[in-house]
């Protein structure tokens, strides 16, 4: 066999948000790297899609609606009791929120939190335990994004929501290294996704332009974030952890 | 339509709108007002509307009916 230190052979992991976009290149990259991966999303269609989409590896579905925090454990543990343990996650399901302050609404920030925030801490409550955790060189990544660092307008709450994370990512890297878990975090510039086309239709060419202008190396692919995102599952970042990888074409670096 | 003069005068930063008003006439009219009528229509409304949208119905009264047509 030829040299892959990135090889994910005999590894399991789970990917939230797979049905469609980064997640959707996620779960195929992992794939071809040799992973088995558990796909998780509300959007059984999508989960099916990308299932396809990874050919021939061992690839499994589940679904369930991530906002709604208790619904999490219990499709975790039965996915654990068919396939086996997991050796990490990836939690890339997330929602935009484009809303100027005098707009924002108390119960779609409390939807986006528990979403792209919240989620994710109850997915690494669920993996670190160890009827879910392998046990062995354990790695969770986290998506947030360039404006976890940077402000925006018309941005509030999404930008609390990944920001956040920056935090739950520095808090749990500490936290679960004694258990040989390591926590990272991926902030991502905007990439060509089905999200940016949802939210870029809100805008005209001139802000599409602009979008482009803010990034040296031009708007991203879903595969530059899945690339990443492999890099800090794989034992090739195993002394790497409570780090925020900007993967951002050079937005912040301005 | 009441609970929506009221939303709009809100985002609008006036007292109160009146159906024939024009949307762009107000002084805190700018693209964050419009975006965040854009919010509102998404959030209170479930209707995806654009900023083109707002500004091609002109009025009050004419985006009204236009957000309850895509109802």
């Amino acid at each position: 066999m030829s040299f892959n230190p990135i090889a994910l052979n005999g590894k399991r992991f789970l990917i939230s948000g797979a049905a469609s976009g980064l997640g959707r290149a996620t779960s195929v990259l992992l794939s071809k790297l040799g992973a088995e991966v558990v796909l998780l999303d509300i959007n059984e269609d999508g989960l099916n899609s990308t299932k396809e989409l990874c050919g021939d590896s061992v690839v499994h579905c589940i679904t369930a609606n991530l906002q709604n925090p208790v619904e999490i454990k219990p499709v975790i543990i039965s996915a654990v009791d068919k396939w086996g343990k997991l050796n990490g996650f990836v939690h890339l399901a997330g929602r935009p929120y484009v809303s100027p302050l005098k707009s924002i609404n108390h119960n779609t920030t409390t939807e986006i939190f528990n979403l792209n925030t919240y989620a994710a801490i109850e997915l690494a409550k669920v993996f670190s335990s160890k009827n879910v955790f392998a046990g062995d060189a354990g790695s969770i990544v986290f998506i947030s994004s360039v404006y976890g660092f940077v402000g925006s307008a018309a941005n509030v709450g999404y930008a609390m929501s990944k920001a956040a994370l920056h935090g739950v990512t520095k808090s749990l890297s500490i936290e679960l290294a004694v258990k040989n878990i390591r926590v990272n975090c991926v902030a991502p510039g905007f990439v060509k996704t089905k999200m940016l086309d949802n939210v870029s239709g809100l805008f005209n060419q001139d802000y599409y332009n602009t979008l482009n202008n803010l990034h040296p190396l031009g708007l991203g692919e879903a595969d530059d974030v899945a690339n990443a995102i492999a890099f800090l599952l794989s034992d090739m970042s195993k002394w790497i952890t409570g780090t925020i990888l900007s993967v951002d074409g050079g937005f912040t670096a301005q | 339509m009441e609970i929506f003069l009221n939303q709009m005068a809100e985002l609008l930063e006036v007292e109160s709108v009146n159906l024939q008003d024009e949307i762009t006439s107000f002084d805190a009219w700018d693209s964050l007002t419009s975006l965040s009528i854009i919010a509102l229509a998404d959030d209170v409304y479930s209707v995806s509307i654009s900023a083109q949208d707002i500004l091609n119905a002109k009025t009050i009264e004419s985006l009204y009916q236009f957000i309850q047509s895509k109802k």
